[in-house]
């Protein structure tokens, strides 16, 4: 009986509120953490399907240990023509497509200088616009994804810095081009003049004559070259999810004590709100409410503060992860609601609440209803 | 002859003080007949366990010995959810406190047996305000109990005893907490249901001049029945 539980809720507007408000912070702990992962998760895999599972990204080798600063102040070092030009030659490689990465300065974005004639390689020659079109090899332009010209306020025919030079925008590509937002792409020619790396690759992007010879160009590489990292997408995904394991570990812990916290108090709630409701349990009982009803009467009360509260949790967490993209992942769309995270936490946080009130529900349904409606 | 409603044979029932080790026994081997359409007045001091016999007559204590017949059927074999069903079906409670359900109107409360039985909201609200009605509370249809006199509490309670169509109404202390006048009118009430729809009513009482208005009083002394008479000229009498 619904109404019921609801008019029990009721008559407590101020208990129910701090217990729905705890079960809120858990569910908003869960889903803004959550939020990195399954962006990631789903960058990683947008990504795969967009550039095709049978390319190696080779760079040279660095050790995150040495790494210092915030990720933007990560140079890579060049790999030199010679080397290009040698692994070229590799058996089974059918071509290689140097390129000029660069971390963005200010925004969680990543230059590439490439040869615009090969963009197919990575999938990047499917990439909708918005506006404008590709700089061709020859231009001083660049096209960029769709956040980027939102966050430095820029359109087509504006200019953005680069290594202190100013680069005209092209192209803006459509809104949501999955990692293509936090893209800027300028013709290989002129990412050298910027950078000042004739002749030179930040990365090498190696395609297989067939997708069974990924793995022997990989070791091939690593063989010969002790200073040169060579990535296939199937090392790309591991290392992905190692980063999402790692990150889910941080969600898990903190949403799960923050969800332990949460779930106490509307033991406690329950708790009491069944040690006040005695007679009323006892009248119930007394006029042949069978256990079940008496348990689903507890437990209702709870379910509604539950989805309540975890509802009113992902609607908040929407705000945090926006928040969250902006502020501290520099405008992109890194953090990201899958509708799989936002239904995940909802049943955590209903069934969690389940499992906890089970205790209260089992006092009610023990209540003995001669001595309840005797004593109160 | 008439059929039994309530069949009590050696009834024992024992209650133990937390811890202490005491065992008092509210009844002690009690044996007795009820049968349907009977109007039963059961009397005793307090304490001398005639609460404790009612509840063990409606399902809503068990003894610790000796068995209780409801309608033919024995209760010491029944789980806990089918005595809840002989409650709800069977038995009418009214209670001297009148137990409503606080928060819940007048009609809400009276349609609450009905719904514990599955009936949805709209018609048990509907039968409800029709017992209401027959109680004489036509006018108190969405007060809630904290709104009414003792007196209608216990009309609302009574209505709720009969919205299910029970059997029997089962009625401890129902008159306790009432002035004289409302009292009456309640005892008059359930007298009436015993005459005009044949319901079977026992009252516990400790009020010797309402026992004589039933047609049998079970006087009840130290858990034991320790007299069962008969009172022929009680003008509602068939």
């Amino acid at each position: 009986m619904l109404d019921l539980a609801v008019k029990d809720l009721k008559e407590h507007k101020v208990r129910t509120v701090l217990t729905t408000l705890g079960v809120i912070i858990a569910i908003t702990a869960i889903v803004s953490l959550g939020s990195i992962s399954a962006g990631i998760n789903d960058m990683v895999s947008e990504g795969i399907s967009m550039v095709g599972s049978d390319i190696i990204f080779v760079m040279k080798s660095f050790d995150m240990s040495e790494m210092s600063g915030p990720p933007t102040s990560m140079q890579l070092e060049s790999i030199k023509e010679d080397e290009i030009q040698e692994i070229s030659g590799i058996f089974g490689v059918k071509r290689v497509v140097p390129i000029i990465s660069k971390m963005m300065g200010g925004f969680f974005g990543e230059i590439d200088g490439i040869d615009m004639n090969e963009l197919d390689i990575w999938g990047a020659s499917d990439i909708q616009f918005k506006e404008g079109y590709w700089p061709d090899n020859d231009d001083e332009g660049i096209a960029i994804g769709y956040p980027i010209s939102q966050f430095f306020d820029v359109g087509i025919g504006d200019y953005i810095v680069l290594n202190k030079k100013d680069v005209e925008v092209y192209g803006i590509f459509e809104e949501s081009s999955g990692a293509y937002d936090m893209a800027a792409i300028l013709p290989y020619s002129y990412a050298e003049d910027i950078y000042d790396m004739e002749g030179e690759a930040t990365m090498l992007v190696v395609e297989p004559e067939d997708i069974s010879m990924v793995e022997d160009i990989k070791n091939a590489i690593e063989e010969d070259y002790d200073d040169l990292d060579a990535m296939t997408m199937a090392d790309a995904m591991a290392m992905a999810q190692e980063m999402t394991a790692t990150l889910n570990i941080m969600t898990f812990g903190i949403g799960g004590v923050a969800s332990l916290v949460a779930a106490i108090g509307i033991i406690i709630t329950m708790y009491t709100s069944v040690l006040e409701r005695r007679r009323e349990i006892g009248i119930l009982k007394a006029v042949g409410a069978v256990r079940w009803v008496v348990l689903k009467q507890i437990l209702e009360e709870s379910i509604i503060m539950s989805l309540f509260g975890s509802l009113v949790g992902v609607g908040i967490s929407f705000f945090f992860v926006d928040m969250l993209n902006n502020v501290l992942l520099g405008g992109s769309n890194l953090a990201l609601i899958t509708p799989a995270l936002a239904i995940g936490a909802v049943s955590y946080g209903v069934i969690i609440t389940v499992i906890f009130s089970l205790y209260p529900a089992w006092i009610a349904v023990k209540t003995d209803p001669i001595d309840a409606i005797r004593n109160g | 002859m008439k059929e039994i409603l309530f069949r009590l044979e050696n009834v024992w029932k024992t209650y133990k003080m937390m811890g202490k080790g005491i065992e008092t026994h509210a009844l002690r081997g009690v044996s007795v007949d009820v049968k349907k359409g009977e109007y039963v007045a059961i009397i005793g001091p307090s304490g001398s366990g005639k609460s404790t016999l009612m509840h063990v007559m409606g399902c809503l204590d068990t003894p610790n010995k000796g068995n209780v017949y409801v309608d033919g059927k024995e209760t010491s074999v029944l789980s806990e959810d089918d005595l809840a069903k002989i409650r709800r079906r069977k038995i009418g409670f009214v209670f001297q406190s009148y137990n409503l359900i606080q928060g819940l109107t007048a009609a809400e409360n009276v349609a609450l047996p009905m719904r514990l039985d599955g009936v949805g909201k709209k018609e048990a609200i509907k039968r409800a305000e029709r017992y209401l009605l027959r109680v004489g509370l036509e006018h108190r249809l969405t007060h809630k109990p904290n709104q009414m006199s003792g007196g209608e509490q216990q009309r609302v309670a009574i209505a709720r005893s009969l919205i299910n169509d029970p059997e029997a109404i089962l009625g401890d202390e129902p008159t306790g907490n009432l002035d004289t006048k409302s009292g009456l009118s309640v005892i008059k009430l359930l007298e009436e249901l015993h005459v005009k729809e044949k319901k079977t009513v026992v009252i516990v009482t400790h009020d010797s001049r309402l026992a004589a208005r039933a047609d049998r009083e079970i006087h009840i002394k130290d858990g034991n029945i320790d007299q069962d008479r008969t009172n022929h000229n009680n003008s509602h009498s068939h």
